[in-house]
């Protein structure tokens, strides 16, 4: 192939919805695409992929490949990685892209070794100013930002969520689909799944939700976020804190925003009695709208937010909540 | 360094600076490329920590289990490392050279050279944390796994031993899954196996006498570390979205709850 190709990775959701930190990083991939003058392509690998694959073509790909085998039904590292670079053997990538999940968290270095290639994770901007691909991610606590070249090929990205903005679908099919079908070899897989267990503890999905309502210490304790989860409900917001409620066990440690735990992006981000510690800073600050209520005026989050309220939570929120409440209805 | 009777654990911990430091203290050195902290200590990687942990954990079941924390980079400092062996761990292991300067070495060169170290030893398990807390790359521990042959589990919030495996407790997106690997594995853990356990003054005294060993890179049979395959170009400051905070007031906190909900209405927020 000529012109280069820049291979976006697919994610769908068990209702086969795709996922939009993928759609993200297919827009990330048609930037390149766009830049380089090369071809845009995905790939997606399940047990059932038909619907995903004919969904996909109605974003501008030239090129939709799908991977299916019953082995890929749910995530196993080994037979993910020998498809995917199966794939990437044959269709000869500059550049491949995906969102920064749980599932890429263990794949995308896997596919590094495997292709003995660079990875750059969490990366935020695409730079082409100097004519050669840059890739640049936060450091530091989010407080450097980090621009890199990949020296090998092909480059292989993982992209934050929230950082691009997502494709948008067209009316009209375009692309070719083509089904590949490396060898999987499942005769060694080191680590099986011995069980499943799903913990259903949150209705609204941190790392998707457009909205968050996030607590802090200032809350007190579990019946300040209970009163939290009262106006995540109301705005169909996702319930997110700081680390130490999740320390303190005042809510399930999934829930932690910041360094240590899940970095978001929503379009709103509520933070209720919430300092404004760097670590947490680094898992929020991208969110497109802030809204900070604390009875600190010095408080650091005041330094992010776009609104602010200098006041107990206990007194503000309710007048808060019963007002959306009424704008809402 | 394993002497046939208990399991031999190893912990790979980054000294990082202070990751709470405030934001002015990560100074950018443009010309070497380089990011300078001044005026914050060096600790130990938060996401480190969450993995000698989970190691501890291991040792409160299989008493006899040895646990040796190993370190690379340029100078490693064992006041900073003195928190790992105060927690529980038996020994330090660092691996010292000029060349071995984290800002300058991809996730791929660093576990080249730690895969070295770890060929050395007589292992069983190899715990390591997700990511570094000053580059986030995520990338050593299942790159450690590939250069050694030998399994890499991902975000374990739970690691026991049964017999020659390991069964791991993995973060999914709406649970977990119980993975069994044979020994020898490489464990990354996720930040919810728990925060490493504050140690006793007994304890902490006790750590200055255990043994602290520092290897060349001779002494791995090396060199050099290899050849980056992800290259720094350049560092910059992200802007900072500070002072454009709109303070929402009114008579009363209450007043003020409300006032906010018609602000955000107003302005198409909601």
């Amino acid at each position: 192939m000529d012109e280069p190709a820049i291979l976006a990775f697919i994610e769908f959701s068990p209702d086969r919805a795709i996922l939009p930190v993928s759609l993200e990083a297919l827009s990330a991939a048609k930037q390149i695409a766009s830049a380089l003058q090369g071809t845009l392509a995905t790939l997606v690998m399940g047990a059932d992929t038909a619907e995903t694959t004919q969904d996909l073509k109605f974003y501008g790909v030239d090129a939709v490949y799908s991977i299916e085998h019953p082995l890929l039904a749910s995530y196993q590292p080994e037979c993910f990685v020998s498809s995917f670079s199966g794939a990437c053997k044959h269709i000869g990538p500059k550049v491949v892209i995906m969102g920064n999940t749980l599932t890429t968290i263990d794949l995308a270095p896997r596919l590094a070794c495997s292709l003995d290639t660079g990875l750059v994770t969490d990366c935020v901007e695409i730079d082409f100013s100097s004519g050669e691909i840059l890739f640049a991610k936060p450091v530091f606590s989010g407080n450097v930002l980090a621009t890199f070249a990949i020296a090998s090929a092909p480059a292989i990205v993982t992209v934050r969520s929230r950082a691009f903005e997502p494709l948008q679908r067209m009316d009209i099919a375009s692309g070719d689909s083509i089904r590949l079908d490396p060898a999987i070899d499942a005769d060694f897989i080191p680590a099986p799944v011995v069980e499943r267990v799903i913990e259903v503890q949150e209705v609204v999905r941190l790392e998707t939700a457009n909205r968050v309502v996030s607590g802090g210490r200032g809350m007190g304790g579990p019946e300040g976020f209970a009163q939290l989860k009262e106006l995540a409900d109301l705005l169909g917001a996702a319930l997110g804190a700081s680390r130490p409620p999740c320390d303190l066990g005042w809510i399930f440690p999934k829930a932690q925003i910041g360094q240590t735990g899940e970095i978001v992006a929503p379009g709103l981000y509520i933070a209720v009695g919430i300092s404004g510690s760097t670590q947490h800073i680094a898992g929020m600050s991208t969110s497109k709208t802030i809204v900070a209520i604390n009875k600190d005026p010095q408080a650091n989050i005041f330094r992010m937010a776009d609104y602010g309220i200098v006041a107990k939570y206990e007194e503000a929120v309710p007048a808060f909540r019963d007002a959306l409440k009424e704008l809402l209805a | 360094m394993k002497t046939g009777k208990g399991l031999h654990i190893i912990v790979c911990i980054k000294q990082v600076p202070d990751p709470e430091g405030p934001r002015d203290s990560f100074v950018i050195n443009s010309e070497a490329n380089r990011v300078e902290p001044r005026g914050i200590p060096p600790v130990l990687s938060l996401f480190d920590e969450n993995a000698l942990e989970a190691a501890l954990r291991i040792k409160d079941v299989h008493g006899d289990a040895q646990i040796t924390v190993l370190s690379i980079g340029k100078r490693i400092s064992n006041a900073v490392m003195l928190k790992a062996l105060s927690a529980g761990a038996d020994e330090l292991l660092k691996v010292e050279d000029e060349r071995l300067d984290p800002g300058s070495l991809d996730s791929s060169a660093i576990a080249a050279v730690l895969a070295c170290a770890i060929k050395q030893l007589d292992y069983d398990l190899v715990l390591v944390g997700r990511q570094a807390a000053d580059w986030n790359a995520g990338q050593v521990g299942i790159m450690i796994a590939y250069r050694l042959g030998i399994p890499a589990i991902t975000l374990a919030r739970k690691a026991i031993l049964d017999g020659e495996a390991v069964i791991v407790e993995r973060v999914l997106p709406d649970g977990y899954e119980v993975v069994r690997s044979a020994l020898p594995a490489v464990v990354m853990t996720s930040n919810e196996a728990g925060e490493l356990r504050y140690p006793s003054m007994i304890q902490r005294r006790e750590a200055k006498n255990k043994p602290v060993v520092t290897w060349g890179l001779g002494d791995i049979g090396i060199d050099a570390p290899p050849a980056n395959k992800v290259v720094l170009k350049r560092l910059s400051t992200p802007a900072i979205v500070t002072g454009a905070c709109t303070l929402i007031d009114g008579a009363t906190a209450a007043e003020a709850g409300r006032n906010l909900a018609l602000r955000l209405r107003q302005d198409k927020v909601i």
